[in-house]
């Protein structure tokens, strides 16, 4: 459980290296969008990990909330573009 | 008929979300379900549903070997190519559609136009494109 | 033998994770990252939760929940993502 815990850490590092990295704004989305279903997978392996079903709820409620602020951002900025 | 479809839904992520199948709880689902307010846009039949709920239902292998097909041949190319909706479509049947289409790697809905048609983004394996134009999906 | 297609799918779905999110990097189309980031996150992540479903099957309700909003929550931003990328101008 550990090593994919330690593998997942790493996965999570490339979309934020992306994030930082590159300048188009749809490409940042892009990353964010990664690191935010990432995150929300580890904290569920996490609880597993630690046998504490509290800290598991908590990831399956920001999974079932989702990403919906970025999906509200992504219309704003498709607004920005056209005007 | 939707309406009944709907409130299953929702007494079925109750029943996920609270995991407790008491009496009460039921009760206390029910009453929820019913509550929440709901549009009514009917006209689409029960046959629509079940096909559409079955396409879900395969599309989870299809998307897993769609991933592994393209792990192990890079697909490069990408094109765009437009597929008809289904006539009488309602929206709900419509955003089961988009997700189908979408929850495929090789495949994503760009857009969908009023006239009745989605603008499809693909990836492709470079060359023999006579082929893979005739390996369209069954409903385009 | 539970244990081992537990590990089995996690491990599955970290390679997945890997090679969705390695394109990333790289200097592609938004929609044909969009590709690869529906492999890893998607269904990367759809394997990596049953594989913790057979893990703990106790708590099957939730983990079911997370599972069927993981999937439509990824699908719909991706379809979110490349109508508003492709709409707004600025895509290459």
């Amino acid at each position: 459980m550990n090593g994919i815990l330690i593998a997942m850490i790493g996965a999570l590092l490339l979309p934020i290296y992306e994030a930082w990295q590159d300048e188009d704004i749809w490409q940042k989305m892009l990353a964010f969008a990664s690191i935010a279903t990432k995150t929300s997978i580890m904290i569920l392996v996490v609880s597993v990990l630690r046998d504490d079903w509290m800290i598991g709820v908590v990831g399956v409620l920001i999974l079932s909330v989702g990403n919906a602020a970025l999906m509200l951002l992504a219309h704003i900025l498709r607004r920005l573009n056209e005007g | 008929m939707i309406s009944i479809l709907d409130l299953l839904l929702r007494l079925t992520i109750w029943f996920l979300l609270t995991s407790d199948l008491s009496l009460p709880n039921i009760l206390i689902g029910i009453a929820v379900a019913l509550l929440i307010p709901r549009r009514y846009t009917q006209l689409s039949t029960l046959k629509d549903w079940l096909q559409i709920l079955w396409e879900v239902v395969v599309a989870i292998p299809q998307a897993y070997i769609e991933a592994v097909e393209i792990m192990v041949r890079p697909h490069t190319e990408e094109d765009i190519v437009t597929e008809r909706v289904k006539p009488r479509r309602t929206p709900g049947l419509i955003f089961l559609d988009v997700f189908v289409i979408t929850f495929t790697p090789k495949t994503i809905v760009l857009n969908h136009h009023e006239d009745g048609t989605y603008e499809v983004h693909r990836i492709r394996r470079p060359r023999r494109k006579t082929k893979a134009k005739a390996a369209r999906r069954p409903w385009s | 033998m539970i244990d081992n297609i537990s590990y089995g799918l996690m491990v599955l779905g970290v390679v997945f994770w890997f090679w969705g999110t390695v394109p990333l990097l790289g200097h592609r189309s938004v929609l044909y990252k969009l590709h690869s980031l529906s492999v890893s996150d998607t269904l990367g992540s759809m394997a990596i939760v049953v594989g913790l479903l057979l893990k703990i099957p106790r708590e099957w309700p939730l983990l079911l929940l997370a599972l069927i909003s993981l999937a439509i929550w990824n699908t719909v931003l991706g379809y979110v993502l490349a109508y508003c990328s492709s709409q707004g101008g600025g895509n290459d």
